[in-house]
């Protein structure tokens, strides 16, 4: 696996009304399946908004600095939000022809070859979600990017929303996805970013950072890291902020 | 170059299945053709012939085209941006130009449809019903013609695209569909009552009013119906012409189409950015 990265942000702030919902973040991201976790309000959809360039910051830069292709950066925000009119087949139809790929691949790829007949306005919210997945990996995007996939989902479908974004990362292709679900990030990340109040508090890969905090899980290192109850979590935290704003995910 | 017009082509298609499927332009169509009818009817043009028929659709079109072109045009580019498809769009191959050329080419024809056609099907009443003299096709003075009431179509084009150009230009600085209804209803009521008034005041102030052909090209109203006496009416009844400088309304017609074209583009492409300016500014005032 090539462990150049595919996007950079440095000192990256974004305000809204003047308040700060990212603050001073700097990143690296690898491919492999990077999670982003954190409190609600925490920055999290700003933050993959920023990486997607659906978000301009306010101060600070991004650069996507992986393989030079027609389609460099798959997204999906939080709010699925095709049409509803159109069926399955025909809005991925749209996206494949810019792309220059084919929308029964793509469906077939998440799993709904059967319902690419029926409107978007009669899927599942879990059915919805895939087609989104499905959109933001058309053409093959080295960095794709997915706003909390297994969102409002039941158990079932959230593996498999989870699943289909991690198959489609890999050596060439850098996912990065955000979540509540820690089960599932534990399961399939590869690195993690844990947001708090708009800053990074931790990144990295996740079994390193599980194992400098001591706990077994991400689920352990979110407690520690953002709730602070875990043995010396205080400390780590603090020595994170300050070295994580330099540092990031990139460890540069 | 081609990558560009395939992009162009696929937003223009997608936008096309949107408008044929929403049956509320149908309606729109339905209702003007029997609002046309209704007043054609009660102003006895049909019987008479083509030109009386356009003098009695002029004050009644002033009015519906630019709201057939607001309605059509109001949410062209809001939606997708009030959705948040357009973020996603803007992660493929498609520059804000060829986004914008998509949905407007569709916008235009679905708007062509459903003005043009109920017309047109006036203009095959007033065919059929109107006196002998109505067969005869010329240009020239005191012959009314078929041919002048096609002018007539093709004078609806220039001044529907200006306001549905406009009607874009609601449609990329609105953020919601509440804020687009009210900007649209502000800017129907400035348009079509807006440039006369002005040159009215402009007149109280003191204006020459041989001026005022000069003056009245200038808004697409007044362009319009200069365009319309000049070339329609006139040509029939009031050959030494003089209504309107015809180059200038030709000019402002389309000069408005391709500013609401560009302000729209132009937003769309840098909208955020300025978003982004006026948070550095309340950021360094607060400092």
């Amino acid at each position: 696996m090539s462990d150049g990265p595919f996007a950079e942000l440095s000192g990256v702030t974004r305000t809204y009304g003047g308040v700060a919902v990212l603050e001073d973040v700097s990143l690296a991201v690898r491919p492999g399946v990077t999670a982003v976790i954190g409190p609600n309000g925490s920055g999290k959809s700003t933050l993959l908004g920023v990486l997607a360039g659906a978000v301009d910051p306010t101060d600070g830069r991004v650069r996507y600095v992986g393989p030079a292709v027609d389609r460099a950066i798959g997204y999906l925000p939080q709010r699925v939000p095709f049409r509803e009119e159109f069926t399955a087949r025909e809005t991925l139809a749209f996206y494949a022809r810019l792309a220059g790929d084919d929308p029964d691949e793509s469906l077939e790829r998440v799993g709904l070859s059967d319902a690419a007949d029926r409107r978007v306005g009669a899927l599942s919210g879990g059915m919805r979600r895939l087609l989104g997945i499905a959109q933001a990996t058309v053409g093959d995007p080295p960095l794709v990017v997915l706003d909390e996939p297994a969102s409002g989902l039941d158990p079932g479908m959230c593996e498999r929303a989870f699943r289909t974004a991690a198959d489609a990362s890999g050596a060439d292709t850098a996912v990065v996805v955000s979540s509540h679900d820690l089960d599932l990030v534990d399961e399939h990340a590869d690195r993690v970013v844990v947001l708090d109040r708009g800053r990074v508090v931790a990144a990295g890969p996740r079994d390193r950072l599980c194992s400098d905090r001591g706990v077994d899980d991400v689920a352990g290192l979110y407690r520690a890291v953002v709730a602070g109850d875990a043995v010396g979590a205080d400390e780590g935290v603090r020595e994170e902020r300050s070295a994580v704003h330099v540092t990031g995910v990139s460890e540069r | 170059m081609r990558d560009r017009i395939l992009a162009v082509d696929t937003v223009f298609r997608r936008e096309l299945a949107t408008v044929l499927r929403t049956p509320g332009y149908g309606v729109l169509a339905v209702g003007l053709l029997a609002l046309l009818g209704g007043v054609v009817a009660v102003g006895g043009g049909a019987a008479t012939g083509f030109v009386p028929a356009v003098v009695d659709l002029l004050p009644v079109t002033e009015v519906v085209v630019p709201l057939v072109a607001f309605v059509v045009g109001y949410r062209a580019l809001l939606v997708d941006a009030d959705s948040g498809e357009l973020a996603v769009i803007r992660t493929y191959p498609v520059g804000v130009v060829g986004y914008v050329a998509g949905v407007m080419l569709a916008r235009s024809l679905a708007f062509l449809a459903v003005v043009v056609v109920p017309y047109a099907m006036v203009g095959g009443f007033v065919w059929a019903t109107a006196a002998p003299d109505t067969g005869i096709f010329a240009t020239h003075s005191g012959v009314d013609s078929p041919l002048l009431y096609l002018r007539f179509l093709g004078l609806l084009v220039p001044f529907g695209a200006a306001y549905l150009s406009l009607a874009t230009v609601v449609s990329a600085v609105a953020s919601s569909r509440r804020g687009a209804v009210a900007l649209a209803v502000l800017a129907l009521v400035g348009g079509v009552l807006g440039g006369d008034l002005a040159v009215l005041r402009s007149l109280a102030t003191g204006t020459s009013p041989s001026a005022i052909p000069g003056l009245l090209a200038l808004t697409p109203n007044g362009a319009f119906r200069g365009l319309v006496f000049e070339e329609v009416v006139g040509v029939a009844f009031a050959p030494q012409g003089g209504f309107v400088d015809v180059g200038r309304a030709i000019g402002s017609l389309l000069g408005w189409t391709v500013v609401g074209i560009a302000v729209s583009t132009v937003t769309l492409a840098y909208g955020d950015r300025l978003e982004v300016l006026l948070e550095g500014v309340r950021a360094r005032l607060a400092e």
